[in-house]
């Protein structure tokens, strides 16, 4: 099932001018109905108080990670459902492999071209 | 009674300082002493001699970071700047888009055709424009690192600071009369800062000139 163009998409960075690229990003492919976090605590206060579909999230952020997040969103019986990838620095394979078994459902390393987002996008919601 | 002589005459060879623990142990263990002293002396003063340059790159890494912190901030601006850029343009392009749209509702033929021609024409500035886009995510990257660099500079100002003060007393200031290299590159830096102005204020001096 191809991703629904009206969902909500969250997209936690803590750098504002990241925050506005993957949006750019996401409304190139299409995607208008955006909001955004500066960190995993602000992000899941917002996803708790309104209804999303998909997180775009950054892995180091102060505060609460993305891998905190993502942590807390696969325990919340809520939220558990979403769709979250990782967008991040962070290019070891132990980070990886941690987000693989804290349930991301995708990851993409910066510095990334709007087709890998497209590409990760896609495979997701084709699932 | 065993004689010195046989005593001498049956034990393996002996250093100088044996022959001189055995004829007078005093004189032995002053004369380490003296040395002990001497090493000692000689570690304070070498340890001394650095103090002084230890207290001023103490004092110059607050600087260092501050910098690091306005790169960051710098680039963070330069990054806003031209996405806004990109975003006019494709707000403009919209524009368009929507106007080629209704335009093309009204002709046929040739002229249908040349509509579609001039939007596949704008359709190829998706990709560059997106490229941009894409592009500048450098600035996140470039702020990842700073901030790391801000953590070890910190940390090796906090590692220096204990050093001075346990070997010598820390004379806040001593720093500022430093005349290194790195010294001399956070003046220049910190005097940029107060010099460096933006176009609008020089207009306004070039104007008072007789400029226009």
């Amino acid at each position: 099932m191809p991703a629904d163009l009206n969902m909500k998409i969250l997209v936690v960075d803590d750098m504002s001018t990241m925050r506005r690229i993957v949006k750019n990003i996401l409304k190139q492919l299409g995607f208008s109905n955006m909001d955004e976090a500066e960190n995993g605590q602000e992000a899941l206060q917002k996803l708790r108080a309104d209804t999303f579909g998909f997180v775009v999230s950054d892995w180091n952020m102060p505060v609460m990670p993305g891998i905190e997040l993502l942590r807390a969103i696969r325990a919340d019986e809520k939220l558990k459902h979403i769709p979250v990838l990782m967008v991040t620095a962070e290019a070891q394979k132990e980070n990886l492999i941690e987000a693989i078994q804290a349930g991301v459902n995708n990851y993409v390393v910066k510095p990334f071209t709007a087709e890998t987002m497209q590409e990760k996008i896609n495979k997701i919601f084709n699932k | 009674m065993i004689s010195r002589a046989n005593v001498n005459a049956s034990a393996p060879s002996k250093s100088p300082d044996d022959d001189i623990d055995a004829e007078n142990p005093d004189t032995a263990l002053y004369e380490k002493l003296g040395e002990l002293t001497r090493f000692i002396d000689k570690t304070i003063k070498t340890i001394s001699q650095f103090s002084a340059p230890m207290s001023a790159t103490t004092e110059q890494l607050p600087d260092a970071t501050t910098h690091l912190r306005d790169l960051r901030k710098l680039t963070e601006e330069g990054t806003h700047k031209v996405m806004q850029l990109v975003e006019t343009v494709e707000d403009n392009r919209t524009r368009i888009f929507a106007q080629l749209d209704a335009l093309k509702q009204h002709v046929t033929g040739d002229e249908a055709a040349a509509v579609e021609a001039i939007r596949a024409g704008l359709k190829k500035d998706d990709k560059p424009l997106i490229d941009i886009i894409t592009a500048l995510s450098f600035q996140d990257l470039v702020a990842q690192r700073v901030n790391k660099l801000v953590t070890i500079i910190e940390e090796v100002q906090h590692k220096l600071l204990e050093l001075v003060v346990v070997f010598g007393p820390y004379t806040k200031g001593a720093g500022k009369e430093e005349s290194g290299k790195a010294a001399e590159m956070l003046k220049q830096l910190e005097a940029s800062k107060k010099t460096s102005m933006n176009q609008d204020v020089a207009d306004e001096i070039l104007k008072q000139f007789g400029f226009h």
